[in-house]
């Protein structure tokens, strides 16, 4: 019934739409009209699992439970590279208006480290959505009850090995090195084992394979809900609300560092302006629901919103920012 | 005594009418994702995450795990009557299933498949509900340099896997392990065989490969070899099984069952191993060990049973830890995620709804699973009474759309033809396709596996020795490659 309903008006509006454009007076007008006409493909270049899922499954998930879009938000996983295999097959499909994928650090530090062809310039900024940031664990029978024993068990063991669900030189790695080189040690003390993703760093650490772990706060949450993991410290530059209020920060520490791993969306580069519109619309919308909120409350993140203009400016900051850490460190092979 | 109050109470939430027809409409979905090539069930699954949304989770992780273990039942099909197999976890089951067909057994060895499925099943299950917290801790006991010795382990199949020429499989094996680490390296993002093209930036999909080098090349080969055979295919064969027969593959099912589960409870090996594995230990155990891959109903036997455990085997990781062991289990956790349940070590006290639930649930699925494959036999198998042209016609369509549904890449079904010509090739000069999939299955883990160990250790190349569990595997690795070649110096010193 509602189909048969709507199918007409469809038509209709099309017809309007192309109208308007024939006369010549509408591009605002085709702009607001824009909607997706089949299921958007919402990529997660990473395996199910890690932040970049989570993102993609939840804001799919409310978009779907608030009856935001008509269309289904279909998630795909793209793992690979640390993101960089997901780009590539993005970049290859550059006009499609119905496809996005998550976005966060990695878009600007893989590239700086050589190992992706394509960086943020490449794409279309949507919307900046959130922020989360990294976090330190050990075992719970692990000697290490600060973040400062860690570090110095570093600088007397350069074996001591650091899981990370990233490539070496991708975030996780960035985060760790970054935070033991404000700490007084070298950025490349830090002896960074890249697993495939934050799942299987985590089977390493309770196994004992590793001796830490650094990963994404939200994501480790299911983790600290048993007793056999201990976080040391979180990126963040006051502690976490809810379920990590008792985790230290790294200033509360001794150790001047933040790092965020801010949450994004992009599209392809050559995106109609019409769907950029309209998605980074719908995401603003999105953020304003109950079902948001309850996301966000459960998964620790934090509200950052930018539009489309905005992110595209931030991310270009970045892209500074992390050129001078990166050269700093000794990691930047561009 | 405790387990079996949990399981009744699992079975309280199973038997909910709606929990049932969803255990239902899952394994009948899953058996017919199956049987098509190249449709797994990682991509069913992820189109049903909106579908689940509004169910409690309990019914959505029922439903999702009906749709994977029926895959992975249904997925011997297409192996035996096709040669294509419709899952990775099935390649092992064409290698004896589709010369089964070709003598006119195919009843029999899907009768077979479906028996061998149904306990492997089941065994897994009975795993699952009694050992399952017990066996994560086996799951992370395995760390990069246990996965290394396991590889190594799952390599030295190749003796058993290359019937006529050692040296040939050795180079098919070593062709494979090539094809397995083309693409993008994950430890240091370096391109490797990529000839500079993006669309080898993501390496080449396995069942890319094994759709190409089977069930394309078995096309090419009867196009070449033509028509002066007279056709002998459209024999169907009995279902039943003699009673000897049932006592023949009883104890390489039993085996293969609970090798199968463990492969699957390790989180990165999987049913595609685990069918590997029961198949090449089987075929040195066996004394007729030289007729497999002729036809032999325990090479079907044997990769069944264990695929379907390892199925089962794959939810210890996900249920116990809250980390997948496959791609398939993945996409499981993400809808889990989605539903508000935050799989972890709390699950079991936090969500025993869903933890007993799916496990009572899968007792109840595989019972259908059964009930529903053997009476449809006799129809399915009917497809081998198509005309020649007609049926080559159709697995060149199975195979296209299987691997367009994988990539939706064009270039990919360029790859396709590529490796059915390559198969082919192989076919005419006498090298084995078995341990070129071997090599092209486990060699990218095996591969990550050592940089990672020896990244840990400093260099030492004895952290491979120091660790129990990677020693007992490289002996039991090292013992069955040098096995032979003792056995044949005391037969001959006896002798002389």
């Amino acid at each position: 019934m509602n189909a048969m309903l709507k199918r007409p008006m469809k038509t209709l509006m099309a017809v309007g739409v192309s109208l308007g454009l024939a006369v010549g007076f509408s591009a605002t007008v085709s702009a607001s009209d824009w909607k997706p006409t089949k299921a958007v493909e919402y990529i997660a270049p990473a395996n199910p699992g890690g932040g970049w899922d989570t993102l993609v499954r939840t804001t799919a998930n409310v978009i779907r439970a608030e009856g935001l879009s008509d269309q289904n938000f279909a998630a795909i996983n793209v793992p690979g590279g640390g993101g960089a295999i997901a780009w590539a097959q993005i970049a290859r499909d550059s006009k499609n208006d119905h496809k996005l994928f998550a976005t966060s650090p990695p878009i600007i530090l893989v590239p700086l480290s050589g190992t992706s062809r394509f960086n943020h310039k490449d794409f279309t900024p949507i919307a900046r959505l959130i922020t989360d940031y990294s976090i330190v664990l050990v075992r719970a029978d692990s000697p290490y009850q600060t973040v400062n024993d860690l570090f110095d068990a570093i600088k007397n063991n350069s074996r001591l090995s650091v899981g990370g669900g990233s490539a070496a030189g991708s975030m996780d790695h960035i985060s760790i090195a970054g935070a033991a080189s404000v700490a007084g040690l070298k950025a490349s003390d830090v002896n960074y084992i890249a697993f495939s993703g934050g799942g299987e760093a985590m089977t390493n650490l309770l196994g004992g394979h590793v001796e830490a772990v650094i990963t994404g706060a939200g994501e480790s949450l299911g983790q600290l809900e048993g007793s056999q993991l201990r976080a040391l410290a979180v990126s963040s530059p006051e502690r976490i609300q809810g379920a990590l209020a008792s985790v230290p920060t790294y200033q509360e520490q001794g150790i001047d560092y933040t790092f965020d791993i801010w949450r994004g969306v992009m599209g392809p580069k050559d995106m109609s302006p019409a769907a950029v519109t309209y998605y980074q619309d719908l995401f603003a919308k999105m953020m304003e629901t109950d079902s948001w909120t309850e996301a966000t409350t459960r998964l620790g993140w934090l509200d950052a919103y930018q539009n489309s203009e905005e992110f595209g400016v931030f991310l270009d900051e970045q892209l500074e920012q992390f050129s001078a850490v990166l050269g700093e460190l000794g990691l930047l092979r561009q | 005594m405790e387990s079996l109050n949990d399981l009744i109470y699992g079975f309280g939430i199973a038997l909910d009418p709606m929990n049932l027809m969803y255990v239902f409409v899952g394994v009948f979905a899953g058996t017919l994702i199956g049987m098509l090539p190249g449709l797994g069930p990682i991509s069913a699954l992820a189109l049903m995450i909106p579908i689940t949304f509004n169910m409690s989770p309990a019914s959505g992780l029922i439903l999702m795990s009906g749709v994977y273990y029926g895959a992975i039942f249904g997925g011997s099909t297409s192996s035996i009557l096709l040669n294509a197999p419709g899952v990775a976890g099935t390649v092992a089951t064409s290698f004896d299933g589709y010369p089964m067909a070709k003598q006119g057994l195919a009843g029999k060895a899907l009768a077979i498949a479906a028996y061998a499925s149904f306990v492997g099943g089941t065994i897994s299950v009975v795993g699952l509900m009694l050992i399952a917290p017990l066996l994560s801790k086996v799951a992370v006991s395995f760390g990069p340099a246990e996965y290394f010795a396991l590889m190594v382990l799952g390599l030295t199949a190749v003796v058993s896997l290359s019937d006529k020429s050692l040296v040939k499989g050795l180079i098919a094996a070593v062709v494979g392990i090539m094809i397995s680490i083309m693409g993008m390296d994950l430890q240091t993002g370096t391109e490797r065989y990529t000839f500079d093209s993006i669309h080898m930036l993501e390496g080449i999909d396995f069942l890319v490969v094994a759709l190409g080098i089977f069930a394309l090349a078995e096309v090419f080969y009867m196009l070449l070899k033509g028509s002066n055979k007279p056709q002998e295919r459209n024999v169907i064969g009995s279902l039943k099984l003699s009673k000897s027969e049932v006592k023949e593959i009883a104890a390489p099912i039993g085996r293969s069952s609970i090798l199968g589960f463990f492969t699957g409870v390790l989180p990165g090996a999987g049913a595609t191993i685990g069918s590997f594995l029961g198949y090449s230990m089987e075929k040195r155990l066996a004394k007729d060990g030289d007729t497999f891959g002729k036809g032999n109903i325990k090479g079907v036997a044997a990769p069944e049973a264990a695929n379907n455990a390892a199925c089962g085997g794959s939810f210890v990781p996900l249920l116990t830890l809250g980390v997948p062991g496959s791609g398939t289990t993945a996409v499981l956790l993400g809808a889990l995620l989605v539903m508000g349940v935050t799989p972890g070590p709390m699950m079991l006290e936090q969500r025993p709804d869903v933890f007993w639930g799916v496990i009572a649930s899968m007792y109840i699925g595989n019972i259908f699973l059964l009930v529903l494959n053997l009476p449809l036999i006799p129809y399915i198998a009917r497809i081998l009474d198509a005309p020649r042209p007609l049926l080559l016609a159709l697995i060149l369509i199975f195979c296209m759309i299987g691997v367009y549904g994988i990539s939706f890449s064009t270039f990919d079904l360029l790859m396709l033809l590529l490796f059915g010509l390559i198969g082919l090739v192989m076919r005419l000069y006498g090298f084995p396709a078995a341990p070129l999939i071997l090599g092209l299955i486990l060699g990218a883990l095996m591969e990550e596996s050592m940089r990672r160990a020896l990244q840990i250790s400093g260099g030492e190349w004895s952290i491979f020795i120091d660790k129990p569990i990677s020693l007992t595997l490289l002996a039991i690795a090292l013992f069955s490659l040098t096995a032979p070649m003792i056995k044949t110096a005391i037969k001959r010193a006896r002798s002389a």
